[in-house]
């Protein structure tokens, strides 16, 4: 977990900042930070990129490169608790021209970005990999594929659905959550 | 436990008409698990003809049992005589471990399931409780250790787990790693002097593997070795780039083999990571490495590397047999391994415990050495064939290698061993440089970029083979023209090899000196797990998981695209195990 408390700077832990003459007050900031950290992506959240030269800064919708791949990253609140105490809440951003949506992924969508839970729906790796032949979103550990214009569904692979999205928004330049996951994120585990 | 002895009319136990026609003498007794056998060292170091106390049989890796009952003039009248749904898909990779009556299997995310081997009654099921997110390349599981009352699972999310083996309850569990980093466990543990040994598997991640042992009784770590030295320890000057050495692989992923004589556990080290050499160069010790540790304190004593600056995913993890073979006119105290590069080796094991080479030689075609050096068995790479960073490079066999994790298996009495292998495939890589996201996959080459190919022509892939140990010579195969080879062979004093690993859903028996195939049955699934032997009132029982799935299942989906193979060979596993009618 990390606290953002530049949106566009550096970051820095908020114990870091306080100091340690604060420190009871602290474990009930820790905790309310480590409970904000786990929870899924809530409305008027913004991302933060999880590699990359911008690591760790809010994603800007021109840091995404048109028509993929996609980037990495973790939601992040309006007070800048990074939600990154669960791998459950690793999201990927892609940007697309909106005419090549389809019309609901479109709905879904904000500039023409798409967002979608990073996790894959088989064994819970990450979808993390492009392949260029299909265009398409590749799962990094047994090769699962997602159609990312068209809401993720499965176009090759062992996975069982659609990688759930999240509704966009803009957001002075970049763009935030407007609603929930749209289903249960995850692999399928027995 | 209260544990209620079952012992079932001849009637019941074999329900349905088509059954009536098989009896089995003594097959109303039946295990109780109150009236467990405690496992001690001194059975391990000589299990009893009829138990099957480990996962290959033997502290020497053989995959052997000395039950004749099954032999090559009644097999054809073998019969199943129990099954049991395990109630989960994927890729089941655990031997039935049998020990006086009650056999454990293991299931992918870590279930171990504990039976009456005579009549397949449930006595005890675990189910690990996988933490919220958890995620593994494999989810398999190979199998448990026996020790005194207690049964050890490794698992999946790197923690070791000891359950009481009369009620399946938990003992103990130790966290070994952080599973968020990348780091998981799939092997079986092995058992040395009242110590667990456990190794790692994460080579596509990023890790620094390790093997550890846990003191049996409380779990608590006695040691731990890292399969990469750290800067200045002896083997550190082969990592020559800064802080390679800290994400370099190295994963412990199989079970390794005892030589109780000198106290020595031999256990094999998987690949370098990245997967692209010239991100660290420098040989990489103890990656592709055959490790020669003290059973006491895990110091290392001595190491093969079978190759150098690992680049094709080359993984050596499976340790060698220890078998005595002729070398030279005399007898060796030896190691033999097919390694995944495509060559057999034979080792030496010195009295204190190190390794020297001896010789070794192609098993299936490979295009990456151009020769081996005789003395020191350091192979000269063909650079036209090792992929690199922005370089790609075609090499076979590809990445699944002459063979991959399945164990061979020794014959003393025939002299022979069984190698399950494939050929005629090939991958061509390129490398990239990427950044490291822990507990992601990290080897420098995405998925979609594996570029798996085959000889479309090839008039077989899969084969099992069997080589004399002596002197090299392949004397009989059986080859596999519509499948690949995943399946472990288990070899009997009854004349007998076993054997599933095919698409087709086969467990096949063959003649041990011959390669004659006397026998065959079709099961639920593919069978990857590997068979074992057991004697429960005096008849003897062959059993097997059929489970398909993990890599085999990925590779057939590649070779439907390739040449048109059936793309999904039914999943879930069950339990079968088989007798000789009468």
């Amino acid at each position: 977990m990390r606290r953002l408390d530049f949106p566009n700077g550096p970051l820095f832990g908020r114990r870091a900042v306080l100091g340690l003459t604060l420190t009871p007050l602290l474990f009930g900031a820790a905790r309310a930070d480590e409970e904000a950290a786990k929870m899924p992506p809530q409305p008027d959240d913004r991302f933060v990129f999880l590699t990359g030269p911008k690591k760790g800064q809010v994603t800007q919708i021109d840091d995404l490169p048109l028509g993929g791949p996609q980037v990495q990253a973790y939601p992040v609140s309006q007070d800048g608790t990074v939600r990154n105490e669960t791998p459950l809440n690793l999201v990927i951003l892609t940007r697309f021209d909106p005419a090549g949506l389809s019309e609901e992924t479109r709905a879904r969508s904000a500039a023409g970005v798409v967002a979608y839970s990073g996790v894959c729906t088989h064994q819970g790796c990450a979808v993390n990999m492009w392949s260029k032949d299909r265009d398409a979103f590749v799962c990094s550990c047994h090769g699962s594929v997602y159609d990312p214009r068209n809401g993720a569904e499965v176009l090759a692979g062992p996975a069982p659905r659609p990688l759930p999205s999240l509704a966009l928004k803009p957001a002075d330049g970049a763009v935030a959550v407007a609603s929930a996951f749209s289903g249960r994120v995850g692999g399928t585990q027995k | 436990m209260h544990c209620k002895r079952i012992n079932l009319k001849r009637r019941s136990l074999l329900t349905g008409a088509c059954f009536a026609a098989f009896v089995f003498a003594g097959a109303a007794g039946s295990a109780c698990a109150s009236d467990y056998t405690p496992v001690t060292d001194a059975r391990l170091a000589n299990p009893e003809p009829g138990n099957w106390l480990m996962t290959r049989g033997n502290y020497k890796g053989w995959s052997y049992s000395a039950l004749d009952q099954i032999n090559t003039g009644n097999v054809k009248n073998l019969v199943p005589v129990w099954s049991f749904s395990t109630g989960v898909d994927s890729g089941h990779e655990s031997p039935p471990i049998v020990n006086n009556g009650v056999m454990f299997v293991t299931t992918p995310y870590t279930q171990v399931i504990a039976l009456d081997a005579a009549s397949g009654n449930l006595l005890w099921r675990y189910k690990r409780k996988l933490p919220e997110g958890f995620s593994a390349l494999h989810n398999t599981n190979r199998g448990v250790a026996l020790y005194d009352d207690k049964v050890y699972v490794a698992g999946l999310d790197a923690v070791l787990v000891a359950l009481d083996a009369k009620t399946g309850k938990v003992v103990w569990e130790t966290p070994v790693e952080d599973w968020k980093t990348g780091y998981y466990m799939t092997m079986a543990p092995l058992i040395v002097k009242g110590k667990v040994l456990i190794g790692v598997a994460g080579g596509e991640f990023g890790v620094r593997g390790f093997v550890e042992a846990f003191d049996a009784k409380t779990g608590k770590s006695a040691w731990k070795t890292y399969t990469i030295p750290a800067p200045g320890e002896p083997g550190s000057e082969t990592w020559q780039k800064a802080d390679t050495w800290k994400t370099g692989g190295g994963g412990t992923w199989m079970t390794g083999n005892y030589d109780p004589d000198t106290n020595t556990v031999f256990w094999g080290v998987g690949n370098a990571s990245p997967w692209f050499g010239d991100q660290r160069p420098g040989d990489n010790l103890y990656t592709s490495s055959t490790l020669a540790l003290d059973g006491d304190t895990g110091k290392i004593k001595g190491y093969f590397q079978y190759h150098q600056n690992e680049s094709w995913d080359w993984d050596e993890m499976n340790a060698p047999m220890l078998v005595d073979f002729q070398d030279g006119g005399s007898a060796t105290k030896g190691l033999f391994k097919p390694a995944r590069n495509g060559y057999l080796y034979w080792l030496k094991r010195n009295p204190d415990g190190s390794i020297s080479y001896l010789r070794s030689e192609g098993y299936v075609p490979q295009n990456v050495f151009k020769s081996i050096d005789k003395v020191t068995g350091r192979p000269e790479i063909d650079m036209a064939h090792k992929p690199a960073t922005g370089k790609a490079a075609q090499f076979c066999p590809g990445l699944w290698g002459g063979k991959d994790w399945p164990y061979e298996a020794y014959n003393p009495k025939t002299g022979l061993v069984y190698i399950p292998s494939n050929e005629n495939h090939c991958n061509t890589l390129e490398g990239k440089v990427e950044e490291r996201v822990p507990g992601q996959w990290w080897t420098g080459v995405a998925i979609p970029d594996l570029h798996f190919s085959v000889d479309t022509k090839a008039a077989f892939y899969g084969e099992l083979q069997a080589y004399d140990v002596n002197t090299g010579q392949r004397v009989w195969r059986d080859l596999y023209s519509g499948s690949m080879m995943w399946g472990s062979p288990l070899t009997t004093a009854g004349g007998l090899v076993f054997a599933g690993g095919t698409n087709d859903r086969e467990f096949r028996a063959y003649d041990a000196r011959t390669g004659e195939q006397l026998w065959q049955f079709k099961t639920n699934s593919g069978i990857i797990a590997p068979p074992s032997t057991f004697e429960v009132n005096g008849v003897q029982y062959v059993a097997v998981q059929s489970g398909y799935g993990v890599d085999a299942a990925f590779q057939e989906g590649l070779m439907s695209e390739l040449v048109g193979w059936q793309k999904d060979v039914p999943q879930g596993g069950v339990v079968w195990v088989f007798a000789v009618s009468k």
